[in-house]
Protein backbone atom coordinates (compact mmCIF):
# COMPACT_ATOMS: atom_id res chain seq x y z
CA UNK A 1 0.00 0.00 0.00
CA UNK A 2 2.71 2.47 0.89
CA UNK A 3 4.33 1.97 -2.54
CA UNK A 4 1.37 3.83 -4.02
CA UNK A 5 1.87 6.59 -1.48
CA UNK A 6 5.55 6.88 -2.29
CA UNK A 7 4.81 7.17 -6.02
CA UNK A 8 2.14 9.83 -5.49
CA UNK A 9 4.41 11.80 -3.13
CA UNK A 10 7.26 11.78 -5.65
CA UNK A 11 4.85 12.86 -8.41
CA UNK A 12 3.63 15.82 -6.36
CA UNK A 13 7.25 16.69 -5.59
CA UNK A 14 8.01 16.69 -9.31
CA UNK A 15 5.02 18.96 -9.76
CA UNK A 16 6.53 21.40 -7.26
CA UNK A 17 9.88 21.30 -9.04
CA UNK A 18 8.30 22.04 -12.43
CA UNK A 19 6.56 25.08 -10.93
CA UNK A 20 9.79 26.43 -9.47
CA UNK A 21 11.17 27.96 -12.72
CA UNK A 22 7.95 29.97 -13.03
CA UNK A 23 8.66 31.48 -9.61
CA UNK A 24 12.28 32.25 -10.44
CA UNK A 25 11.84 33.82 -13.87
CA UNK A 26 8.11 34.25 -14.43
CA UNK A 27 7.82 37.10 -16.93
CA UNK A 28 5.17 38.95 -14.92
CA UNK A 29 4.63 39.37 -11.20
CA UNK A 30 1.30 37.60 -11.42
CA UNK A 31 3.03 34.50 -12.78
CA UNK A 32 5.27 34.41 -9.75
CA UNK A 33 2.39 34.88 -7.32
CA UNK A 34 0.34 32.18 -8.99
CA UNK A 35 3.32 29.82 -9.00
CA UNK A 36 4.01 30.45 -5.31
CA UNK A 37 0.35 29.78 -4.61
CA UNK A 38 0.49 26.51 -6.58
CA UNK A 39 3.58 25.44 -4.63
CA UNK A 40 1.78 26.26 -1.39
CA UNK A 41 -1.20 24.15 -2.40
CA UNK A 42 1.07 21.27 -3.39
CA UNK A 43 2.86 21.57 -0.07
CA UNK A 44 -0.44 21.03 1.70
CA UNK A 45 -1.02 17.86 -0.32
CA UNK A 46 2.54 16.78 0.38
CA UNK A 47 2.06 17.26 4.14
CA UNK A 48 -1.04 15.08 4.09
CA UNK A 49 0.70 12.44 1.94
CA UNK A 50 3.79 12.34 4.15
CA UNK A 51 1.55 11.96 7.20
CA UNK A 52 -0.15 8.89 5.74
CA UNK A 53 3.18 7.61 4.45
CA UNK A 54 4.56 7.69 7.98
CA UNK A 55 1.53 5.76 9.24
CA UNK A 56 1.85 3.18 6.45
CA UNK A 57 5.52 2.68 7.20
CA UNK A 58 4.72 2.32 10.89
CA UNK A 59 2.11 -0.37 10.11
CA UNK A 60 4.58 -2.15 7.84
CA UNK A 61 7.02 -2.24 10.76
CA UNK A 62 4.50 -3.74 13.13
CA UNK A 63 2.42 -0.84 14.51
CA UNK A 64 -1.30 -1.60 15.03
CA UNK A 65 -3.29 -1.46 11.79
CA UNK A 66 -5.66 1.25 13.06
CA UNK A 67 -2.83 3.72 13.71
CA UNK A 68 -4.19 6.31 11.28
CA UNK A 69 -4.88 8.83 14.05
CA UNK A 70 -1.20 9.72 13.98
CA UNK A 71 -1.65 11.26 10.53
CA UNK A 72 -3.90 13.79 12.25
CA UNK A 73 -0.85 15.74 13.42
CA UNK A 74 0.23 16.23 9.84
CA UNK A 75 -3.29 17.15 8.77
CA UNK A 76 -3.37 19.81 11.50
CA UNK A 77 -0.18 21.32 10.13
CA UNK A 78 -1.57 21.12 6.59
CA UNK A 79 -4.74 22.92 7.65
CA UNK A 80 -2.79 25.72 9.34
CA UNK A 81 -0.54 25.96 6.29
CA UNK A 82 -3.52 26.34 3.97
CA UNK A 83 -4.89 29.17 6.12
CA UNK A 84 -1.58 31.03 6.11
CA UNK A 85 -1.21 30.42 2.37
CA UNK A 86 -4.62 31.91 1.67
CA UNK A 87 -4.07 34.99 3.83
CA UNK A 88 -0.57 35.57 2.48
CA UNK A 89 -1.79 35.49 -1.13
CA UNK A 90 -4.55 37.98 -0.38
CA UNK A 91 -2.08 40.24 1.44
CA UNK A 92 0.40 40.26 -1.47
CA UNK A 93 -2.36 40.89 -3.99
CA UNK A 94 -3.70 43.70 -1.83
CA UNK A 95 -0.27 45.32 -1.78
CA UNK A 96 0.04 45.04 -5.56
CA UNK A 97 -3.45 46.44 -6.04
CA UNK A 98 -2.55 49.52 -3.99
CA UNK A 99 0.68 49.96 -5.93
CA UNK A 100 -1.14 49.65 -9.25
CA UNK A 101 -3.56 52.41 -8.22
CA UNK A 102 -0.94 55.07 -7.67
CA UNK A 103 -0.88 57.45 -10.66
CA UNK A 104 2.74 57.33 -11.84
CA UNK A 105 3.66 53.70 -11.60
CA UNK A 106 6.39 53.23 -14.15
CA UNK A 107 6.21 49.45 -14.13
CA UNK A 108 2.45 49.14 -14.48
CA UNK A 109 2.83 46.87 -17.50
CA UNK A 110 4.54 44.41 -15.19
CA UNK A 111 1.40 44.23 -13.10
CA UNK A 112 -0.91 43.58 -16.01
CA UNK B 1 -6.23 50.07 3.17
CA UNK B 2 -9.69 50.17 1.74
CA UNK B 3 -12.28 47.46 1.23
CA UNK B 4 -11.29 45.01 -1.46
CA UNK B 5 -13.43 45.32 -4.58
CA UNK B 6 -13.65 41.56 -4.98
CA UNK B 7 -16.95 40.17 -3.72
CA UNK B 8 -15.48 36.66 -3.65
CA UNK B 9 -12.63 37.61 -1.33
CA UNK B 10 -14.98 39.46 1.00
CA UNK B 11 -17.47 36.57 1.06
CA UNK B 12 -14.79 33.93 1.65
CA UNK B 13 -13.18 36.03 4.37
CA UNK B 14 -16.48 36.52 6.15
CA UNK B 15 -17.27 32.80 5.99
CA UNK B 16 -13.75 31.67 6.92
CA UNK B 17 -13.20 33.84 9.99
CA UNK B 18 -15.32 31.78 12.45
CA UNK B 19 -13.69 28.57 11.29
CA UNK B 20 -10.22 30.04 11.63
CA UNK B 21 -11.00 31.11 15.18
CA UNK B 22 -12.47 27.70 16.01
CA UNK B 23 -9.37 26.07 14.57
CA UNK B 24 -7.19 28.36 16.68
CA UNK B 25 -8.99 27.13 19.81
CA UNK B 26 -8.52 23.54 18.62
CA UNK B 27 -4.79 24.14 18.20
CA UNK B 28 -4.72 25.69 21.68
CA UNK B 29 -6.46 22.67 23.21
CA UNK B 30 -4.12 20.16 21.56
CA UNK B 31 -0.93 21.84 22.69
CA UNK B 32 0.01 19.01 25.04
CA UNK B 33 -0.27 16.01 22.73
CA UNK B 34 0.19 17.34 19.24
CA UNK B 35 1.52 20.21 17.19
CA UNK B 36 0.16 23.44 18.57
CA UNK B 37 -0.20 25.28 21.83
CA UNK B 38 -0.71 28.81 22.97
CA UNK B 39 1.65 30.56 20.60
CA UNK B 40 0.48 28.81 17.44
CA UNK B 41 -3.17 29.10 18.42
CA UNK B 42 -2.69 32.79 19.15
CA UNK B 43 -1.08 33.44 15.80
CA UNK B 44 -3.89 31.62 13.98
CA UNK B 45 -6.49 33.54 15.99
CA UNK B 46 -4.79 36.85 15.15
CA UNK B 47 -4.62 35.89 11.47
CA UNK B 48 -8.42 35.85 11.40
CA UNK B 49 -8.44 39.55 12.33
CA UNK B 50 -5.74 40.21 9.73
CA UNK B 51 -7.93 38.51 7.11
CA UNK B 52 -10.90 40.66 8.13
CA UNK B 53 -8.83 43.84 7.81
CA UNK B 54 -7.48 42.76 4.44
CA UNK B 55 -10.92 42.01 3.04
CA UNK B 56 -12.95 44.82 4.58
CA UNK B 57 -10.38 47.56 4.95
CA UNK B 58 -8.39 48.88 7.89
CA UNK B 59 -11.18 50.92 9.44
CA UNK B 60 -13.77 48.16 9.21
CA UNK B 61 -11.33 45.58 10.56
CA UNK B 62 -10.48 47.95 13.43
CA UNK B 63 -14.11 47.92 14.53
CA UNK B 64 -13.79 44.24 15.46
CA UNK B 65 -10.61 44.92 17.42
CA UNK B 66 -11.24 47.37 20.26
CA UNK B 67 -7.86 48.99 20.80
CA UNK B 68 -8.22 49.42 24.55
CA UNK B 69 -9.37 45.82 25.04
CA UNK B 70 -6.44 44.37 23.11
CA UNK B 71 -4.00 46.69 24.88
CA UNK B 72 -5.35 45.16 28.09
CA UNK B 73 -5.37 41.57 26.83
CA UNK B 74 -1.65 41.51 26.05
CA UNK B 75 -0.49 42.09 29.64
CA UNK B 76 -3.48 40.12 31.00
CA UNK B 77 -2.10 36.99 29.32
CA UNK B 78 1.29 37.50 30.96
CA UNK B 79 -0.49 38.07 34.25
CA UNK B 80 -2.46 34.81 33.86
CA UNK B 81 0.73 32.88 33.14
CA UNK B 82 2.72 34.36 36.01
CA UNK B 83 -0.33 34.32 38.26
CA UNK B 84 -0.80 30.57 37.91
CA UNK B 85 2.91 30.16 38.61
CA UNK B 86 2.80 32.28 41.74
CA UNK B 87 -0.44 30.70 43.02
CA UNK B 88 1.37 27.36 42.86
CA UNK B 89 4.15 29.01 44.84
CA UNK B 90 1.64 30.34 47.42
CA UNK B 91 0.01 26.96 48.08
CA UNK B 92 3.37 25.43 48.85
CA UNK B 93 4.71 24.10 45.57
CA UNK B 94 7.40 25.31 43.22
CA UNK B 95 6.79 28.00 40.59
CA UNK B 96 4.37 26.52 38.00
CA UNK B 97 4.15 23.20 39.84
CA UNK B 98 0.51 22.45 39.01
CA UNK B 99 0.34 19.34 41.22
CA UNK B 100 0.63 21.64 44.24
CA UNK B 101 -2.95 22.88 43.64
CA UNK B 102 -4.44 19.62 44.93
CA UNK B 103 -2.03 19.02 47.76
CA UNK B 104 0.32 16.19 48.61
CA UNK B 105 -2.29 13.63 49.61
CA UNK B 106 -4.25 13.62 46.32
CA UNK B 107 -4.29 10.46 44.23
CA UNK B 108 -2.54 10.14 40.91
CA UNK B 109 -5.58 10.89 38.72
CA UNK B 110 -6.35 14.13 40.55
CA UNK B 111 -2.76 15.31 40.20
CA UNK B 112 -2.93 14.44 36.53
CA UNK B 113 -6.05 16.59 36.15
CA UNK B 114 -4.45 19.45 38.06
CA UNK B 115 -1.48 19.25 35.72
CA UNK B 116 -3.74 19.40 32.65
CA UNK B 117 -5.78 22.33 33.90
CA UNK B 118 -2.68 24.25 34.92
CA UNK B 119 -1.13 23.66 31.54
CA UNK B 120 -4.29 24.77 29.71
CA UNK B 121 -4.34 27.86 31.93
CA UNK B 122 -0.86 29.00 31.03
CA UNK B 123 -1.42 28.13 27.35
CA UNK B 124 -4.50 30.36 27.47
CA UNK B 125 -2.33 33.14 28.90
CA UNK B 126 0.21 32.70 26.12
CA UNK B 127 -2.58 32.71 23.54
CA UNK B 128 -4.11 35.93 24.87
CA UNK B 129 -0.76 37.72 24.82
CA UNK B 130 0.23 36.46 21.38
CA UNK B 131 -3.16 37.22 19.81
CA UNK B 132 -3.26 40.73 21.23
CA UNK B 133 0.37 41.47 20.34
CA UNK B 134 -0.01 40.22 16.77
CA UNK B 135 -3.21 42.17 16.23
CA UNK B 136 -1.74 45.35 17.73
CA UNK B 137 1.41 44.99 15.62
CA UNK B 138 -0.55 44.43 12.41
CA UNK B 139 -2.94 47.32 12.91
CA UNK B 140 -0.19 49.71 13.97
CA UNK B 141 2.09 48.80 11.08
CA UNK B 142 -0.69 49.03 8.48
CA UNK B 143 -2.18 52.23 9.92
CA UNK B 144 -3.05 54.28 6.84
CA UNK B 145 -2.17 57.72 8.26
CA UNK B 146 1.05 59.41 9.33
CA UNK B 147 2.43 58.16 12.62
CA UNK B 148 -0.22 58.70 15.25
CA UNK B 149 -1.83 61.60 13.41
CA UNK B 150 -5.26 60.66 14.72
CA UNK B 151 -4.26 58.81 17.82
CA UNK B 152 -6.77 56.48 19.35
CA UNK B 153 -9.93 58.22 18.29
CA UNK B 154 -9.64 57.93 14.50
CA UNK B 155 -13.06 57.31 13.04
CA UNK B 156 -13.41 55.14 10.01
CA UNK B 157 -14.37 58.11 7.86
CA UNK B 158 -11.25 60.00 8.93
CA UNK B 159 -9.01 57.10 8.11
CA UNK B 160 -10.69 56.34 4.79
CA UNK B 161 -10.74 59.97 3.73
CA UNK B 162 -7.09 60.43 4.51
CA UNK B 163 -6.22 57.23 2.75
CA UNK B 164 -8.15 58.12 -0.40
CA UNK B 165 -6.56 61.55 -0.55
CA UNK B 166 -2.91 60.89 0.11
CA UNK B 167 -2.19 57.24 -0.49
CA UNK B 168 -1.20 57.82 -4.08
CA UNK B 169 1.38 60.51 -3.35
CA UNK B 170 2.52 58.66 -0.25
CA UNK B 171 3.53 55.62 -2.27
CA UNK B 172 4.86 57.27 -5.35
CA UNK B 173 8.57 57.13 -4.35
CA UNK B 174 8.84 53.37 -4.07
CA UNK B 175 6.72 52.62 -7.11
Amino acid sequence: MHDVHVVITVLVLVGVLTTLPRVLKGPTLMDRILAVNVIGTKTIVLLALVGFLQVELGIARGAPANDYARAGFWLDVALAYSLINFIATIAVLKYLERRARSPDVSNSEELA
Amino acid sequence: MRETPSLIVRYVARRAVPFIQLYALYVLGHGEDGPGGGFQGGVIFASSFVLLALAYGWGQGRKHVPEKLFDLLAPAGCLLYAGIGFVALLVGGAFLQYEAFVGEGADHATKHHAHHFGLIGIELGVMLTVTASMVILFFEMSRPDEEGAFGDGASQEDVEALHDGSAATEEAPDA
